[in-house]
């Protein structure tokens, strides 16, 4: 038997047909059935958030760090009456410059928020203008202390009371080193532009991570701020003789 | 060598050509018809998943709308909360200063008012010196004015004990002057 063209036509079409199927089919043309829609899509935890800005900035009580290991230092000395500034080095240690604490009768400190902070035992250093204050009561927070001094260039912020007025923060960066104009301390001493008054000796100096970088001990005439390097501070308290107990007036 | 010619022995007869193109026809239409099947209960159940899925997307979108309204609340309560601690701070670094200047204040007028103690004493104290002398003074012009009355030595001996009264009351003074500081 022969088979004519209209057969092979058709064989042709079914075989194409049923290929066709196959391949759309095994292909993956065909459409899935739809997976079931699940009843909760949210994700439990969200992927790629991060804490609101300023978030970090967050304190107890709305003061920043710097600020809460500040303290206002009263000297009522047997004549007359003076201020200064300092700050905590840990829960019961003060650092401040000698000539602060010097002839006094009675220190007074209060902290930031007008707390006042019952003071045990001073001791003044020889060779610096630094002085230690321990508290009997816990101080509110202290900074870390830098790993190195600074460099010229660096940003420097002081935090003390100037004019023994409100708790203030200045920012300037700092110059280079310097001799001590005023023989207060052994070696060299930073100069920086922060500015600073008479009531800011003993503020904290920071750099932009608010870690101690020195301390405030005078202001030069042409108003730039003289402060006790860090490697000094680090000396002085490393040292056990360097600190001897503060004599009143 | 030649081989013999090979031939095809016969084969069996083929199917007539029509029932082959039947049967063919029949697989193709069963094909089509599950394919179609297939496709239609595909289709079904892809509108019901989208139906479902929309619907989700409008709850989901409620859900959205309604907390970015609440987030919007939050923020402008959290911008007001920021706005009452930093005043909150600024009223409390005020209140702080105003202690302090107020603790220097007292304790200045507590030296002063000590001051003005030491000084009162100094004061009395001379005043008092003063007037021993002064009595001293007086009693020894007195008993000079009747010196024959008197032995030398008790007279020389009065006299030492007045020098030495107003001497006292010179030390006195020159310790009031020094309370007198500018």
């Amino acid at each position: 038997m022969r088979s004519g063209p209209r057969s092979l036509a058709r064989r042709a079409l079914v075989v194409g047909t049923l290929f066709l199927t196959g391949a759309l089919g095994g292909c993956g043309v065909l459409p899935p059935m739809p997976e079931p829609v699940p009843s909760d899509i949210v994700p439990s935890t969200p992927v790629g958030l991060s804490p609101a800005a300023g978030g970090d900035a967050l304190s107890p009580d709305g003061f920043d760090a710097v600020e809460r290991m500040a303290v206002r230092i009263r000297n009522v000395g047997c004549e007359e009456l003076s201020t200064g500034s300092g700050f905590a080095i840990d829960e019961h240690t003060l650092i401040t410059n000698k000539h602060v604490v010097a002839d006094s009768k009675d220190l007074e400190v209060s902290t930031y928020d007008g707390h006042d902070i019952t003071v045990g035992a001073t001791s003044t250093a020889g060779l610096a203008d630094l002085a230690v204050v321990r508290t009997t009561d816990p101080l509110p927070s202290h900074p870390e202390l830098a790993g190195s001094d600074p460099k010229p260039g660096d940003p420097v912020t002081v935090v003390g009371y100037p004019a023994g007025g409100e708790l203030t923060v200045t920012e300037g960066e700092v110059m280079g080193t310097t001799r001590d104009p005023l023989n207060a301390n052994l070696g060299e001493v930073l100069l920086t532009d922060a500015p600073v008054e008479p009531g800011s000796s003993g503020s904290a100096a920071l750099d932009d991570k608010g870690r101690v970088i020195g301390v405030v001990y005078a202001k030069t005439a042409d108003d730039n701020s003289l402060l006790v390097p860090l490697s000094t501070l680090q000396d002085m308290l490393a040292d056990d003789t360097a600190f001897t107990p503060a004599k009143g007036c | 060598m030649t081989e013999a010619p090979v031939v095809a022995a016969p084969g069996p007869a083929r199917a007539p050509g029509p029932r082959r193109g039947s049967r063919w026809l029949a697989v193709l239409l069963v094909a089509t018809i599950a394919v179609g099947a297939y496709l239609w209960v595909t289709t079904v159940r892809w509108q019901r998943s989208s139906a479902e899925w929309e619907g989700k997307a409008h709850e989901y979108a409620e859900e959205v709308a309604s907390l970015r309204m609440q987030l919007d609340g939050a923020n402008t309560e959290l911008q007001a909360a920021r706005d009452q601690l930093s005043t909150a701070t600024a009223r409390i670094t005020d209140l702080a200063n105003e202690k302090a200047q107020l603790g220097d204040e007292n304790v200045a007028s507590q030296q002063y008012l000590d001051y003005q103690t030491q000084v009162s004493a100094a004061a009395a104290t001379v005043a008092s010196a003063l007037g021993q002398c002064v009595s001293g003074q007086e009693q020894l012009v007195g008993y000079l004015k009747d010196a024959d009355q008197y032995e030398a030595a008790d007279l020389g001996r009065y006299e030492r004990q007045v020098g030495a009264l107003c001497e006292d009351a010179e030390q006195a003074n020159q310790a009031l002057q020094r309370e007198l500081r500018p």
